[in-house]
């Protein structure tokens, strides 16, 4: 069996082959291998020993993929095969240089800057609050401010476009 | 002593308080907001009140609807905890204008010494020492720079309200001066309802070093010796423990009578905390008082033995504290790390969401003040706080170890925590030499990431969760000629 895992941005084929038993896998994972005897505690805790070392790992299904706990660390890991279309565009959006997007679920709570005006990479341009955090969004690149698409006291999310910054066509 | 008290929060400190209660013989009442339905407080809770929607205004920070919720149910006290209402006047005045005990200092003491520059003026006729700044607040920015420029900079821009580092700002330069304040004001306004500031001299990486205090109503105070909370993030502390690596006896000593004398020149009653900057010269400055119980109060009770909740409605019912300053003594070591819902990777970002999976560690000098549970949806509008994992031992060195331990064995699934970063921060060098200053993350720790260590275990993870999930029900029907009622049942949970 073959899959594509990704944790944060890196994703690496992981082949997994049956040994002598069902309880004993065989992993390749990029040029590394490893014997793996597992046992199902639960339908989330399992004790894995891997290379003749044991382990204690907890998995939890979630909404973007599984959330796997390792001696104190946490992962999201994601089937790069399973994943849903809608999360890849909004990250898409989020990438494309002059659109400002917030970083977590947020409130908006200050609006810097007006449609029309110019602004310099790294100026102040939306003030978001999550948490009792307050956190300042910032102009990706110097431009002029196309659009603002929100306003004060707005619930936005990640993927949201607040602002579009237009790059200033040099004239000669 | 009461009967039965309210408890005016939410999350871990709301069930810390309870669980005292419970042991006293108290009734408790949680209140809650719509967010917070299913949360551990509730469930813990005798009795418990829908305050209202989730935005504070209309429920935590709600003064009428507490005092409505405490006379509705017979409650005899309210405790406020900290954050929310714990450090606001007009909420203490309105619990006594109702005839409620407020499970703290009298509302006159709160003001006196929420107003920071008032607080510095009676420091100062006390013979406490105050790091050099103003001593009135304003709300003009141009007054503002004008007093940088005569301090020199780097200076630090403080809310006069302030706590928890709200509406606080280290100002490098004059440049970035005038955004500092707006920003600054604007968050204190929402976060204390006052956006006056005011400017302290800036100290280049201090220490901080607290003293807890307790001040019966007969004129008994005593402290309970110091707590140092150097490791902060945004000025907010992440990492607390006592005794201070940089604690002498005579330090100890001064310090204590220092913190002992604040209490006296405000008149305060109940349990308190006087935050000091110690610099690298020994030399210490008063920095604020904070009128209530603290966060990291836990590692004083570990070390000293006193539950502080108890002290505080023995102190409110009017009791006198039942042991001098010579009775109380201090054994071992106590550190607590607190666990943030915050991505450790991105710049501390809350990270808000459901609870999947949550597994307390366990064993010998490991308490756990939480306040979630398995299926609670950690909501957007609060303070990120999910738990306080606190170990105990007889050295600094041993209760480090323990505390290492602890964390790697800590399970919250679904939501980001700080945890793997605490791990990295209790494992370094400096750390284990005690070498902890108020720059200690930017110093050792800026852009942390994640080691990749682990990355293939988590993958050989997914895998087999994949593999059990998926041949479960088929592995039970193998072999079997007619499937009985059990084997086909499979994927059943209840």
């Amino acid at each position: 069996m073959k899959y594509r895992l990704k944790i944060a941005e890196e994703t690496f084929d992981v082949d997994v082959s049956n040994l002598d038993s069902e309880q004993d896998l065989r992993f390749t994972i990029g040029e590394k291998e490893y014997n793996v005897r597992y046992q199902a505690i639960s339908d989330n805790y399992f004790h894995l020993i891997m290379n003749g070392k044991a382990t204690e790992v907890f998995v939890a299904r979630g909404e973007q993929g599984k959330h796997i706990f390792v001696n104190g660390r946490t992962f999201l890991v994601q089937d790069e095969d399973q994943l849903p279309i809608r999360r890849a565009r909004r990250r898409g959006l989020a990438e494309t240089p002059g659109e400002v997007t917030p970083p977590m679920p947020s409130v908006v709570v200050r609006i810097l800057v007006e449609e029309g005006d110019c602004v310099k990479r790294g100026q102040g341009l939306i003030v978001v609050s999550a948490m009792k955090m307050q956190t300042t969004l910032r102009a990706p690149s110097d431009g002029r401010v196309k659009k603002i698409n929100t306003s004060i006291d707005a619930k936005v999310a990640p993927g949201d476009i607040l602002v579009e910054i237009e790059e200033e066509v040099e004239n000669e | 002593m009461f009967k039965k008290i309210l408890i005016a929060n939410r999350g871990e400190i709301a069930v810390r308080i309870i669980r005292t209660c419970r042991e006293m013989g108290i009734q408790t009442v949680a209140v809650y907001s719509e967010a917070d339905a299913g949360a551990a407080h509730v469930l813990e809770a005798d009795e418990s009140i829908l305050l209202g929607e989730s935005e504070p205004s209309k429920s935590y920070l709600n003064i009428e609807r507490l005092i409505a919720a405490a006379k509705n149910t017979g409650s005899e006290a309210i405790h406020p905890g900290y954050g929310f209402l714990a450090e606001n006047p007009e909420f203490a005045e309105s619990c006594e204008a109702a005839g409620i005990p407020f499970i703290g200092p009298p509302a006159r003491v709160i003001r006196d010494l929420g107003n920071k520059t008032l607080a510095r003026r009676i420091m100062e006729s006390a013979s406490v020492p105050v790091i050099p700044g103003m001593l009135e607040a304003t709300t003009d920015p141009s007054l503002l720079s004008q007093e940088a420029e005569r301090m020199g900079y780097p200076v630090m821009v403080k809310a006069v309200a302030g706590g928890g580092g709200k509406g606080m700002r280290i100002v490098l330069n004059r440049e970035t001066m005038e955004e500092a304040c707006m920003s600054a004001m604007s968050e204190a306004e929402k976060a204390f309802g006052n956006g006056s500031l005011y400017l302290e001299k800036y100290l280049k990486a201090p220490r901080h070093v607290e003293f807890q205090i307790l001040a019966d109503h007969h004129g008994n105070v005593v402290h309970l010796f110091e707590r140092e909370c150097s490791i902060q993030r945004r000025h907010q502390k992440i990492i607390e423990e006592t005794p201070s690596p940089a604690m002498t006896p005579s330090l100890r000593n001064a310090m204590g009578k220092a913190a002992v004398s604040a209490a006296r020149a405000s008149g305060y009653v109940n349990a308190g905390t006087i935050e000091f900057m110690l610099d690298r010269s020994g030399q210490f400055y008063f920095l604020e008082v904070n009128t209530r119980l603290q966060v990291e109060h836990p590692v004083t009770e570990m070390t000293t033995g006193i539950d502080l909740v108890r002290q505080q409605l023995e102190i409110a019912s009017g009791n006198h504290l039942t042991f001098s300053q010579e009775d109380i003594t201090q054994r071992g070591h106590a550190i607590e790390c607190r666990i943030y819902a915050e991505d450790p990777e991105a710049n501390f970002y809350p990270s808000p969401g459901p609870v999947l999976l949550h597994r307390e560690p366990t064993g010998p000098g490991i308490r756990n003040d939480s306040g979630i549970c398995e299926g609670f949806e950690v909501p957007i509008e609060y303070d990120p706080i999910l738990s306080k994992l606190i170990t105990m031992a007889a050295t600094r060195e041993a209760a480090r170890e323990r505390m290492i331990r602890a964390l790697k064995s800590y399970v919250i699934l679904g939501i980001r925590t700080i945890i793997p970063f605490l791990i990295d921060i209790l494992s370094s060098p400096e750390f284990a030499k005690g070498n902890t200053y108020t720059d200690f993350i930017d110093r050792n720790f800026k852009n942390w990431s994640q080691s990749k260590e682990d990355e293939d275990l988590a993958r050989i993870a997914y895998v087999v969760e994949e593999m059990t999930y998926f041949n479960k029900p088929a592995t039970k029907v193998k072999n079997s000629g007619w499937p009985t009622p059990w084997e086909t049942l499979g994927e059943w949970r209840m």
